[in-house]
């Protein structure tokens, strides 16, 4: 009838005002200039993630603007200057990386987060296309501490399998997808010429140095079932899984690696790989530029990316390991602090970053986007995405003492390289851990 | 000798002229106020106040945190540290090895050098010159420099211990070796400065003993251990407990090559104590450790002025 | 002096000269060497002794960092505290000296023999509470600590040198204290002052660990510059060696031509008589 049609075309028109009036108000709550004049002072490591952000700084500035007074360090600095300053309880950062597997929970109980699930929550702070959930699951958990978000992923990398694609052609050695596959891939070509000079070279490369090999042995001890602490929180690094996941990396160094792996960083190994002297390491995969650097790298292009080998009765591997940004409790300017951490991380930056810089970023419509890999490898993507879904956000014990821990197994890790009685040394590190964790985690 | 000044007490001499007012004579009663004033206050603020935190803080225990405060503990943090743990003791060994190596080296190598190279000879100073670099050169550049070198699989320190059919060797990636090759690089840094002050000490070293040992008929080796060794002790004795205090010191190179590794075989207790405090957050009893490494430096530092003053 | 003066002028001291000479200029000439090759190249083995020398990593090093700020940053650091130091300790090594003020000089010297750790974090809370981090002021107060302790240790000796006679003298011409001291017996150590003025500068300019934790972005150090390299992805030893080259570059040219006045220093704080 006239009046029903009248009535329903009075009715959409009602219901399109309604939406375009939502629509502007709801941007319109949003603004990017709310905090317009003021200043922050942002705290990074030196990576790759920061590299590629730096160059936008001035869009953000001229968004928002909020004028950013950036610091860089190299890590080893950027630890000891971040703990400095939030120890002294008169910072006065008020945005900084962050990894929570490495210093999450101790950071998170010594009150120095700032959470921000409040300000995910508020429309008026938050852009309304941030699409919080877009970011990958386990990235996004791990910024969840006790509870509470801390801050968005920047960037994930897993603990993967990087071997020379050459090599194991040459050899006709097949590429290992469990353990046992890598032990004997790697005892086969221990010992063969792999340098583009026809040079031996080794079967693995791996970290080894303390603390630092504990980041990429933990997916070993995952692919061996292993755990650091058990369900009720006591030490499980003495396990007959976890013994046998530190016997396997220590021999693999000890038989088929470079002398002197106990002292070896990722730098060291990598030094090692890039010039062609390792048919294997196993690493974090976010360092691929430095193998596909034509200024550094020898094997460019003879590289494949494979997810961590899997352990006995097929149980996977490997790590899932995020870095994220931060704001400290003591900043004086919080919520323009999370503009800044927004920006960084929305899906335009992230697509920038990825395609651009080569930055493993963490948003997963940014990796389904054709546009979206830029450099990185196919088989690179394909494994991280893999990966990513099966290995264990646990790259670090989830302990308070961290670096404390760190150093315990490692010790065991080191003895194990040299050939020393591993079940003792295990023990030695269970017994540390429970001591450390008492005097930590106690209170 | 030059003739001292009159005794430690200001005399008032007769009326200066010149400048008149309460001030000026203040000065001039009490010069020495004066004059080390401001000096000490200085050092006292900037020094004090750090060391007195410390002292206090190494009597609490604090797992670095904007909500728990820090605990009193007294005591607990040194008996800890001397009882129950095995890496203070273990750093502690390590720092009297590191520093007994490396001191050694350093004084025999430097007066050895300096007992060759004193005598004359053209372009002494163009020698001297080089001879100096390695102690001017930047040590967190050095130190990462020679960690290339040291590179078992790529460094050059093989290759050329190779090319004597020696090695190769982990050098400081070796548990065993790890010591010995940082106690070479701060010999090599280091060595020069023994040399030249032995080379100082030498050349003022008084002639008639050496006269009077000729007439006796002194061959050159007893001239060497009778004349010329106990002339120059306290010159040795010097310059050995300066680099001493020194290498118990030693952070930069060791943090920088190894940072105690591998495993803890070169965790001395300044590199320990940077563990404990910034990556452990163990606040308290990082200070504790400071309050004994502080103890040690004090200690050989009182036989360094007690030797000094002995030949003042 | 030893009498037996052979003829020490023979070929054979210059022979042991230069073998002396090599292992310690080796690492420093390795440095300068690793810096003009490409990363390639620097991480090869057997090591590569002839190539093709290229720029790029001290065209990096400029370019990546604001090596100019360094710089201007080492030198306003290295002359402030040199400076400051110089206006403290003069005066006080002189009292020290002249009227054997042992207590003071212990109480001054004691500075040098606190680790360095010791000092961060108090240092650290002090000047951020007085809103002084990343200030030159603040990196010139903390050098101090290093400089002032060697400008006593080195003048003390050099002021104990200088004839009481001359003192009195001057004093019983009427002389006050203060001229005393500035009219007279500082002209007569200026070679010590030159020495100890040049230490000074190159121990600060070389400090790390302070300038790591009280420096801020605006005045960061030349050795953090090094540091710098390390970065997550790789040790990029061309870029390395060649800031390390430029560090050192300074410091090295400074003593070679003023070695005389180093020496002296040096050797002052350690030789009497």
């Amino acid at each position: 009838m006239v009046i029903a049609r009248r009535i329903w075309s009075l009715g959409l028109i009602l219901g399109i005002l309604a939406l375009a009036v939502a629509a502007t108000s709801e941007a319109a709550q949003f603004n990017w200039q709310q905090f317009k004049g003021t200043q922050i002072r942002v705290l990074l490591n030196k990576h790759p993630w920061q590299a590629g952000i730096e160059p936008s700084l001035k869009e953000f500035e001229a968004l928002t603007g909020i004028k950013v007074v950036l610091e860089v360090y190299p890590e080893d600095q950027f630890r000891a200057k971040t703990l400095v300053e939030l120890t002294s309880g008169a910072s006065s950062m008020d945005v900084f990386m962050t990894m929570p597997g490495q210093e999450g929970l101790k950071y998170m109980r010594a009150g120095w987060y700032q959470p921000v699930d409040e300000y995910l929550k508020d429309a008026s702070l938050t852009a309304p296309d941030y699409n919080w959930a877009d970011f990958l699951d386990k990235a996004r958990d791990a910024m969840v501490i006790d509870g509470k978000t801390i801050g968005p992923p920047i960037q994930i990398e897993n603990s993967a399998l990087m071997y020379r694609k050459d090599v194991f052609q040459k050899y006709n050695v097949k590429v290992p997808t469990t353990l046992d596959e890598l032990e004997a891939a790697a005892k086969a070509l221990n010992g063969k010429p792999m340098t583009d000079d026809g040079q031996p070279g080794f079967g693995f490369v791996a970290r080894g140095k303390r603390a630092a090999a504990t980041s990429q042995f933990a997916g070993m001890l995952f692919a061996m079932n292993g755990t650091w602490l058990t369900p009720n929180r006591e030490p499980a690094i003495n396990s007959p899984e976890a013994v046998k996941a530190i016997d396997m990396w220590g021999r693999l160094l000890r038989l088929y690696g470079p002398p002197g792996s106990e002292n070896n960083h990722w730098y060291e190994a990598s030094s090692i790989f890039s010039q062609g002297k390792a048919a294997i390491w196993l690493d974090a995969n976010s360092l691929f530029p430095v193998i596909e650097d034509p200024q550094k790298s020898k094997i460019i292009g003879k590289v494949g990316y494979a997810v961590f080998p899997k352990g006995p009765n097929n149980h996977p591997g490997g790590t899932v390991a995020p870095w994220g940004l931060g704001i400290p409790k003591t900043s004086k300017n919080q919520k323009a602090a999370w503009l800044f951490l927004q920006w960084a991380t929305n899906k335009e930056q992230v697509l920038k970053l990825q395609s651009g810089a080569g930055v493993l970023g963490a948003r997963d419509s940014v990796w389904k986007d054709p546009k979206g890999r830029g450099k990185v490898p196919a088989d690179l993507a394909e494994s991280l995405a893999q990966g990513s879904k099966v290995g264990t956000p646990l790259w670090n014990p989830p302990v308070v003492a961290v670096a404390e821990v760190r150093d315990a197994i490692g010790n065991a890790i080191v003895t194990s390289i040299q050939g020393g009685d591993v079940k003792a040394a295990a023990d030695k590190a269970a017994a540390d851990m429970k001591r450390i964790m008492a005097e930590t985690e106690g209170k | 000798m030059t003739e001292r000044g009159a005794s430690g007490q200001e005399q008032v001499w007769a009326a200066p002229a010149g400048s008149g007012g309460r001030f000026s004579h203040f000065i001039e009663r009490h010069p020495v106020l004066i004059f080390t004033t401001p000096a000490v206050v200085v050092v006292f603020v900037l020094m004090v106040f750090p060391v007195f935190y410390t002292l206090y803080m190494s009597l609490h225990s604090w797992f670095a945190s904007s909500l728990t405060k820090p605990e009193f503990v007294g005591l607990a943090n040194f008996k800890r540290a001397f009882t129950q743990d095995e890496r203070f003791r273990n750093a502690l060994w390590l720092t009297l090895y590191f520093t007994t190596l490396a001191t050694a080296l350093q004084v025999f190598l430097g007066v050895a050098l300096a007992l060759l190279l004193n005598r004359p000879f053209r372009g002494k100073g163009f020698f001297r010159s080089i001879f100096l670099l390695p102690m001017v050169a930047t040590p967190v550049a050095i130190a990462l420099v020679w960690m290339m070198m040291y590179n078992p699989t790529l460094g050059v320190m093989n290759y050329l211990v190779g090319l004597i059919r020696l090695g190769p060797f982990k050098w400081a990636s070796d548990t065993h070796l790890v010591i010995p090759a940082l106690a070479m690089v701060d010999t090599w840094e280091w060595t020069p400065l023994i040399t030249l002050i032995t080379l100082a000490g030498l050349a003022s070293l008084p002639l008639e003993p050496y006269e009077s040992a000729l007439i006796d008929g002194a061959t050159p080796a007893q001239m060497f251990w009778r004349i010329t060794l106990p002339l120059l002790r306290p010159t040795i004795m010097v310059a050995l407990l300066f680099r001493a205090i020194d290498c118990l010191k030693t952070f930069d190179i060791i943090y920088v090559m190894t940072a105690g590794g591998p495993g803890f075989a070169s965790e001395t207790l300044n590199v320990y104590t940077f563990q404990v405090g910034l990556f452990y957050f163990h606040i308290g009893y990082a200070c504790s450790l400071l309050m004994i490494l502080f103890a040690l430096v004090l200690g050989v530092s009182l036989v360094l002025i007690k030797t000094r003053r002995g030949s003042w | 002096m030893r009498t037996s003066r052979r003829s020490g002028e023979g070929p054979w001291t210059y022979i042991l000269l230069t073998l002396i000479l090599i292992p310690f200029l080796f690492p420093l000439a390795w440095m300068f060497l690793s810096s003009m090759k490409s990363q390639v190249q620097n991480t090869a083995f057997p090591p590569v002794w002839i190539f093709k020398p290229t720029l790029n990593n001290y065209r990096e090093v400029f370019i990546k960092n604001p090596f100019f700020t360094f710089t201007l940053n080492s030198m306003v650091v290295a002359a402030g505290s040199t400076g400051l130091a110089l206006i403290l300790g003069l005066p006080a090594a002189y009292a020290v000296a002249r009227f054997k003020q042992t207590g003071i000089a212990l109480a001054i010297l004691s500075a040098r023999m606190a680790p360095g750790i010791a000092y961060l974090i108090p240092w650290f809370i002090l000047f951020t509470k007085l809103k002084m981090i990343d200030t030159y002021t603040a990196l010139i107060l903390t050098h101090l600590i290093v400089a002032l302790p060697l400008v006593l240790w080195v003048m003390i000796g050099f002021f104990e040198d200088v004839p009481g006679e001359l003192i009195e003298a001057a004093r019983i011409d009427g002389c006050s204290n203060f001229s005393a001291f500035f009219r007279v017996a500082l002209p007569l150590v200026k070679p010590g002052i030159v020495a100890t003025s040049i230490l000074s500068f190159i121990f600060s300019w070389n400090n790390f660990l302070f300038s790591l934790i009280i420096a801020g972005f605006k005045t960061r150090t030349l050795p953090i510059a090094v540091y710098n390299f390390l970065s997550y992805e790789e040790i990029n030893w061309g870029g390395l060696t060649a800031a390390a080259t430029i560090i050192t570059l300074p410091v090295l040219v400074l003593s070679l031509f003023i070695q005389k006045h180093i020496v002296r220093g040096l050797t002052f704080g350690a030789v009497k008589g």
